[in-house]
């Protein structure tokens, strides 16, 4: 079982309560590091422009190519569930080597500036999900714009568009995540 | 209220600050420590809390807060300080207004005080309204910033500000303009933004009209219509042209409900002053095609029920009630008065729950006591006026110089009009003294600054400022950090100072269970919870069958039920207009160009209009310097790309925005997402260094009434 996400971009107003929601669960002090991100896309030129926004923490990859290349093995994926997981403590660090980052093509690891520069990111709020929440981006949402669940449950609800505005989808990770698109 | 562990308890608030929202807060706090910020996960519809709330515990806890009271030690607006005793502190403020008051009088006690707490029974400006009522009176100010043009034209067209729809009616509109109006970034009601969505997925039509393209019609929208700034009167007058040439208005609603049409008429087709405002004059104004106007002014007439949504942008412009008494107007050609799904674009104060003028008016006359004999309402300056006032006195108009200004909940140095000027006159009166959290450019400009806390350190008991269904119980999260104490406690220790008795006979929480009882009597639906209840729960949402839309009984039967104009009906000719004959402020709807517009000699000078808008990411002023929040997107100014090409500005430069007001260095967003020959900043980053401190003849705020050049700034050039 694949828990994924979705992100209905047609509704995103980009509020950055989900970039918010996520930093303050997790205690995130450094604003260098952000487990979930906005992302702003304007394209054509005035007046037809367009905008739209892409909020995205970690994809949790089918396929994940920051696992592949961690020289330690520190970033794991779980078996019943499909979390990405990653073991701090064998983590060389982002100075000493990063290339999770490098490899990831959302470039999702993030490093810390200010002391402890492990790898941190998106947990898909795993001690939420046990007690039946969803993940504080999700609930935090005013739009409703975001989900998570098994994979498979939502593409049954809202589809199987696989790439928006912002966003493509790797052939090569597979992520798990699927879109309603702007445009 | 959940009571997990000893340690372990979540708490809920909200927030009392001056956006649209009235949102859902639940506090996480162990050991008396806020870990945590949650936000409603009850009963549909929910109150979900924006990136601002949710950053809150990092403006609680941040360093930057001030903690003890301050005293001056460099020049005035130096921000030299140090740390004194409350006793100290109060002694002196309390010298200090004694020997104001005896030797020039209680009008040279000015008190600035603003928006900093809104909607709050307790704990805002009224803590220190009251106690320098008892003092013997003082010169208070007038206006507002937001909406004082939208204000004017409810009372006049329509005799009352209680002219809102509920935003659960949103969805039962067919066509919805959004004119001048961004909920998604500003939050106009918590619920807005999702039953635009809603509206949205749903077929309805909607179009935005604005001179940027804003997250609210990037979102919802499916046309754009970028417009001048200060023109927008042009180009409603224009889709009235349009309406009335091919009969599209409903000319049957118009005979029963409203007086004078005739005369609007007359001055749209150009029977009065021979100028015909059709679509092509206002397009050479507004910068619009006359095909869109005419395009945007059948649909609004034929679509039905339509919403014409604005709330206060467009007016906050020289001449800016004349757009929203054109607003009103179109509104009542198309119809959409007294209807769901309709709109009678005026103040979108639904009347449903406490109403906050009259809650208010309840409150502060509670708080404010009963003014001691011989004690007269001083006349108030207008808030555009205020640093004028301070530097000319009696030279200036007003009664008295002033030589005492006590500021609270406001950060006026950086949110009325014209800093420079603000600065300035703060260097003049005997004594300054401002209430802060964190030190503001106002707070800089004091001779002694008391701390403040949040309102996550007190108790209170809250409702939306735009009306809506609910309450909410502002339960105390943590003690008060430092010396920092509350408004009302600051003026309990200053009144015996001041030789005032009965300042408060009551506590915090019996003050809060009094106004709770007469809340009641002002909520006209279904009975409040009583004290306990509410507090236990934290929000009480007044559940309603149907939205809460205005109008509906004039609707149904005007002669029973007129409207509270003094000719009972929808005034587009304002019989009390023609009487006061103020220049500026004609009985009908007229378009009039602005000063400082782009017709003015000084655009060749300053060719770039420069509009204030609001950040999604701060309140005004409010956590400008909170990092969660400061760090998720750089201070800008908006350029159209055009713009920026000619002068060699790319994205992330620094630019200065100049006029003969002052500079202002900010990094340049490079976007098409403004029309060309405009730019903007959001409004609580410095902007009021090139406002000019006017007001519009009704007293709308002139926020959006200003022109600029923009250059690169070579010395500094970065990329941010």
């Amino acid at each position: 079982m694949q828990i994924g996400f979705y992100f209905d971009q047609s509704r995103c107003t980009g509020c950055y309560a989900c970039v918010v929601a996520c930093r303050d669960k997790h205690d995130i002090q450094d604003t260098h590091v952000s487990w979930r991100r906005l992302i702003e896309t304007e394209t054509g030129a005035y007046p037809g422009v367009q905008l739209s926004y892409l909020s995205l923490s970690c994809c949790h990859c089918a396929e994940p190519a920051c696992a592949g290349a961690c020289p330690v093995e520190a970033i794991e994926k779980r078996t019943e569930d499909g979390i990405m997981t990653v073991d701090r403590q064998s983590c060389l660090g982002g100075d000493a080597c990063g290339a999770c980052k490098d490899a990831c093509p959302y470039h999702v690891p993030q490093f810390s500036t200010g002391g402890d520069d492990k790898m941190q990111m998106c947990t898909l709020c795993r001690d939420r999900l046990e007690q039946g929440k969803k993940p504080a981006c999700v609930d935090a949402c005013p739009l409703y714009a975001l989900d998570a669940g098994p994979l498979e449950e939502l593409q049954k609800k809202y589809g199987a568009v696989k790439a928006v505005k912002g966003f493509a989808a790797s052939p090569k990770t597979k992520p798990s995540i699927i879109f309603k698109p702007r445009y | 209220m959940a009571q997990q562990t000893d340690s372990e308890k979540i708490v809920l608030t909200t927030c009392p600050h001056d956006c649209g929202g009235r949102c859902v807060l639940k506090v996480h706090v162990q050991n008396g420590v806020i870990r945590e910020i949650e936000t409603d996960d009850g009963a549909d519809p929910q109150l979900r809390a924006c990136c601002r709330g949710r950053s809150y515990r990092q403006h609680v806890y941040s360093e930057n807060r001030l903690q003890t009271p301050l005293k001056r030690v460099g020049k005035r607006g130096e921000g030299k300080f140090e740390p004194i005793s409350w006793a100290e502190a109060l002694d002196t403020v309390a010298e200090k207004l004694t020997h104001v008051k005896n030797t020039y009088g209680n009008e040279s006690i000015l008190y600035l005080a603003y928006s900093g707490n809104t909607g709050t029974f307790l704990h805002n400006q009224l803590s220190v309204f009251r106690l320098l009522t008892l003092f013997g009176g003082f010169t208070p100010i007038w206006g507002s910033c937001s909406f004082w043009g939208s204000l004017f034209n409810s009372e006049t067209t329509y005799g009352t500000v209680n002219a809102g729809h509920t935003s659960d009616d949103i969805p039962n509109a067919r066509f919805i303009i959004m004119w001048g109006w961004n909920p998604a970034e500003t939050v106009q009601r918590t619920t807005t933004a999702w039953n635009l969505a809603k509206a949205k997925e749903q077929g309805v039509k909607i179009v935005a009209v604005d001179p940027r393209f804003t997250d609210s019609a990037a979102a919802f929208a499916t046309q754009w219509i970028p417009i001048r700034p200060g023109t927008d009167t042009a180009m409603l007058i224009a889709m009235a042209h349009v309406m009335i040439t091919e009969n599209l208005h409903d000319q049957k609603f118009l005979d029963s409900h409203t007086v004078g049409f005739g005369a609007f008429k007359d001055y749209v087709l150009g029977a009065s002053d021979g100028l015909p405002k059709t679509p092509q004059w206002a397009a050479a104004i507004t910068g619009v095609e006359a095909a869109t106007i005419a395009s945007l002014a059948r649909q609004y007439a034929t679509i039905k029920p339509a919403k014409l949504l604005t709330l206060g942008a467009p007016g906050r412009t020289a001449f800016g009630e004349q757009f929203h008494r054109a607003a009103s107007t179109l509104a009542a050609m198309t119809g959409n008065v007294g209807i769901y799904g309709g709109e009678p674009a005026a103040f979108n104060l639904p009347a449903v729950g406490l109403q906050p003028l009259a809650g208010t008016g309840l409150i502060s006359r509670q708080l404010s006591g009963n003014l001691p004999e011989g004690a007269r309402q001083r006349p108030a300056i207008h808030i555009t006026k205020v640093w004028d006032a301070i530097l000319d006195g009696k030279k200036a108009g007003i009664s008295s110089d002033i030589k005492f200004v006590y500021v609270t909940n406001s950060n006026a140095v950086n949110q009325f009009l014209n800093s420079n000027k603000a600065s300035r006159a703060l260097q003049e009166p005997e004594f300054v003294v401002v209430h802060e959290q964190v030190m503001t450019a106002t707070a800089r400009h004091a001779d002694i600054v008391l701390p403040v806390n949040t309102h996550f350190e007190r108790n209170d008991i809250i409702r939306p400022w735009q009306g809506g269904p609910y309450y909410i119980y502002m339960n105390k999260i943590i003690e008060p950090l430092y010396e920092s104490k509350s408004d009302l406690e600051i003026c309990c220790e200053l009144a015996p100072r001041l030789g005032i008795e009965g300042y408060s006979d009551s506590t915090e929480d019996e003050w809060l269970r009094l106004f709770w009882k007469e809340a009641e009597k002002f909520t006209d639906s279904k009975p409040l919870p009583d004290y306990e209840t509410f507090k236990a729960e934290g929000v009480h949402k007044i559940p309603l069958e149907k939205p809460a839309i205005a109008f509906v009984k004039q609707r149904e039967n005007i002669a029973e039920n007129p409207f509270s104009t003094p000719s009972g009906k929808i005034e587009i000719y304002s019989q009390k207009l023609e009487e006061r004959a103020t220049p500026g402020l004609p009985p009908l709807p007229t378009y009039i160009p602005a000063w400082e517009g782009i017709d003015d000699e000084l655009a060749k000078k300053y060719p770039l209009q420069f509009i204030s808008t609001h950040s999604k990411r701060r309140i005004h002023s409010n956590m400008h310097n909170n990092p969660w929040l400061r760090d998720l997107e750089p201070h800008t100014v908006w350029i159209n790309t055009a713009d920026a090409g000619r002068r060699s500005i790319k994205n992330g430069d620094m630019v200065k925005v100049f006029n003969d007001r002052g500079t202002v260095l900010v990094a340049a967003k490079v976007t098409g997402r403004i029309m060309p020959d405009k730019d903007g900043i959001d409004r609580g980053g410095c902007a009021n260094t090139l406002l000019k401190d006017a007001c519009s003849p009704a007293g709308a705020f002139c926020g959006n009434t200003c022109l600029v050049q923009i250059e690169k700034e070579i010395q500094t050039a970065q990329t941010v």
